[in-house]
């Protein structure tokens, strides 16, 4: 089985990147191919990023509240080009509530402050195995 | 046993005695307060009647909603006023750029023409309080310049400051897109406009907060900091500015971490390490050019989202340490800094925990309490060598400018962010309540009230200032910026007045910044979204 292959990226303006940078290396020592596309992006650069690259996981890494406004859209983005990718997304700002609020909106998994690394990788793990078998698939 | 080492990795005995301090040698490496080389403090009398300058960090949504916030701040108590952009303003994008649209006013104040200054400042004494900021300084700059001037108050009282951030600002927070050159030469220009025309400001506070927040220790957050100092000071001198007439007007804004006597050394060392370089390698000769203004905001990096009310602590911890080190400014990090910029309440918290230590413990009354300490000593001794080691270390890699256009420095960032992480999920750093003494998530609710508290985006600012922009002479706009631009093509004219020209004739920053950008080849909008005006 080839090793996942995880885009991370942050959204909008938000320039926080230590959890980005952090949680990217971690994914590749654990042996997991990251393409990490940084900050500045928009849903759209998103979506178009991870068809390119060929991704089984979109992760996202947010510490400012913008991500509350740009997931609907990027879900939306997703669902309408019919790409079924996993979005997952991390960040110690999310809380209880918005957690509730993303998995309801389709968010595949998401890491609040409390998340452990081996909990990340193994999720990951998970939804890149399932993706595989969803390929070109409506993601559901 | 594990080996007892500080969060700089610099090994401690269990004990210190007089053997570990004989060869330290008062009058050279301490001397009096106000005395060269400043170890222990850089005025005699340190927080004179008054204490140090107790301030918040502050701004949110648009300019008059943090005018009040300021007011507001100042009535229980606040003696200095700090104000924080939000993330367009950093990164000198306007509300109506399309990146912008999610983030306009929520970490910190809206600010993009001189009539969001005004609005800012309306009804504040500018010439009896200092106004510092964390925002791009040239337009921070230039927005104080020109409502005191409005307000019949000369640019000559004016206290405060602004960062300048030319060398790591695109690496690690607050990415401008600009080339290093530009960076640099803003940075210059308002600091020989400063010596000039506003002799009492602080035109260059080396801030090593922000990137010590990627997670660096205090010896390579100072010794990057010094990296930079010593990179201004040199282009100063190549210009031919008299380095007494800029170098009382540097200071250093530090981060500050939970190591508390390592924090205290830190800025004893910097002291001195300072002192030194300006008098030995730099040949500055005014006392106050030798002794260096440090400010400190405690590290949001430290507090954690779990049990956000163990962020009280930390925060009362840290301020401790600072007043016992002996700073002249600080702006404690709010207990829901993990969340979000500071709420009311936590503003209040943080100003509070300032005023309890200073009013009610008398650590304040004495300076420097810790001086002659076989350890704090040991450890000033250990750290002071151990900057200027890697200083030079630096210094020996090459011409910065280059060191930034290759990387290293966004390499260096990241390696500490990812060893950072490590150490906190390796359990080697310990934070109570998100490593160590946890509890679960369904129980931790106190103070949850305000740290999850949203507020919304200020969308109807995108839409005023799409009008604001409608609104005025477009050709007038376009001629103003145009001078921008040519002198930005000419490396050897000041940007700083045809900048205050442009703001002052209704040009936005990011129409400023972005004719800037062009002039040194780089796109007009970093994110290529926006046609340039010119």
């Amino acid at each position: 089985m080839k090793n996942s292959r995880v885009l991370i990226g942050i959204l909008g303006l938000d320039q926080h990147e230590v959890g980005a940078v952090a949680v990217a290396r971690m994914l590749r020592d654990a042996g997991m191919e990251v393409v990490y596309a940084g900050r500045f992006n928009l849903p759209a650069m998103i979506v178009q990023t991870a068809l390119q690259e060929d991704v089984d996981v979109i992760g996202l890494s947010v510490h400012s509240w913008e991500y509350l406004y740009y997931l609907p859209e990027l879900m939306s983005l997703l669902e309408k080009k019919q790409v079924a990718i996993p979005l997952i997304v991390g960040g110690s700002i999310i809380t209880r509530a918005d957690e509730a609020g993303l998995k309801k909106m389709g968010i595949a998994a998401v890491f609040g402050p409390s998340a452990t690394p081996q909990g990340i990788i193994d999720w990951i793990t998970a939804l890149s195995g399932e993706n595989r078998g969803l390929r070109n698939k409506k993601y559901g | 046993m594990t080996e007892r080492r500080t969060q700089a990795q610099i090994p401690l005995k269990e004990f210190y005695t007089p053997e570990d301090t004989i060869t330290l040698d008062y009058e050279t490496q301490l001397n009096s307060p106000g005395r060269y080389p400043f170890t222990r403090g850089r005025q005699a009398d340190l927080y004179g009647a008054s204490g140090w300058i107790q301030r918040e960090l502050s701004g949110e949504g648009d300019p008059v909603r943090s005018n009040e916030q300021i007011k507001y701040l100042i009535s229980q108590g606040q003696m200095g006023i700090d104000v924080i952009g939000d993330s367009p303003s950093m990164a000198m994008l306007d509300p109506d750029h399309t990146l912008a649209a999610n983030a306009v006013g929520t970490q910190g104040v809206s600010l993009c023409c001189l009539d969001d200054y005004r609005e800012l400042y309306k009804g504040i004494p500018l010439d009896s309080i200092s106004v510092s900021s964390s925002l791009p300084p040239i337009f921070a700059l230039a927005g104080l310049y020109l409502v005191a001037k409005e307000g019949g108050v000369s640019p000559r009282r004016l206290r405060g400051s602004v960062l300048q951030t030319p060398f790591y600002a695109e690496d690690c927070g607050y990415a401008m897109q600009m080339p290093f050159n530009l960076r640099l030469r803003l940075s210059l220009d308002s600091m020989e406009f400063c010596a000039r025309k506003m002799p009492k400001f602080h035109s260059f506070v080396e801030d090593t907060y922000f990137f010590s927040e990627s997670g660096l220790n205090v010896v390579e957050e100072m010794a990057l900091g010094f990296v930079e100092i010593r990179h201004l000071v040199r282009e100063m001198i190549k210009r031919g500015v008299d380095i007494d007439s800029f170098a009382p007007r540097i200071a250093i804004l530090v981060n500050c971490g939970m190591d508390f006597f390592e924090e205290i050394a830190k800025i004893r060392a910097t002291r001195r390490l300072f002192a030194r370089m300006m008098e030995e390698e730099f040949g500055a000769k005014d006392p106050r050019s030798l002794a260096v203004v440090i400010t400190c905001h405690t590290s949001g990096l430290s507090l954690t989202a779990q049990q956000p009310f163990n962020n009280i602590v930390r925060g009362a911890v840290q301020t401790l340490s600072l007043v016992l080190a002996g700073v002249q400014a600080i702006e404690v990090s709010a207990f829901d800094e993990a969340y979000r910029t500071p709420s009311k309440e936590s503003h209040l918290v943080g100003l509070r925990t300032q005023q309890v230590i200073h009013l009610e413990t008398g650590v304040a009354k004495v300076i420097d309490p810790l001086g002659g300490s076989y350890f704090i000593e040991t450890l000033t001794n250990e750290l002071e060598s151990r900057i200027w080691g890697m200083v030079q270390d630096i210094e020996a890699r090459g011409d910065p400018a280059e060191l930034s256009y290759e990387g290293w420095f966004r390499r260096f960032f990241q390696d500490a962010m990812e060893r950072y992480g490590k150490q906190i999920n390796e359990g080697r750093l310990l934070k109570v309540g998100a490593n160590v003494h946890q509890i679960p998530d369904e129980e931790d609710t106190m103070l949850k009230e305000f740290t999850e508290k949203k507020f919304e985006p200020c969308w109807d600012r995108i839409e005023k200032i799409r009008l604001y922009k409608k609104g005025r002479n477009e050709k007038k706009n376009k001629e103003v910026l145009q001078k921008v631009h040519q002198a930005a093509k000419q490396p050897k004219a000041s940007l700083v007045e045809p900048v205050l020209a442009a703001f002052g004739d209704g040009a936005t920053m990011g129409e400023i910044a972005g004719v800037m950008r062009l002039a040194y080849d780089y796109p007009y909008d970093p994110h290529g979204l926006l046609e340039p005006p010119i």
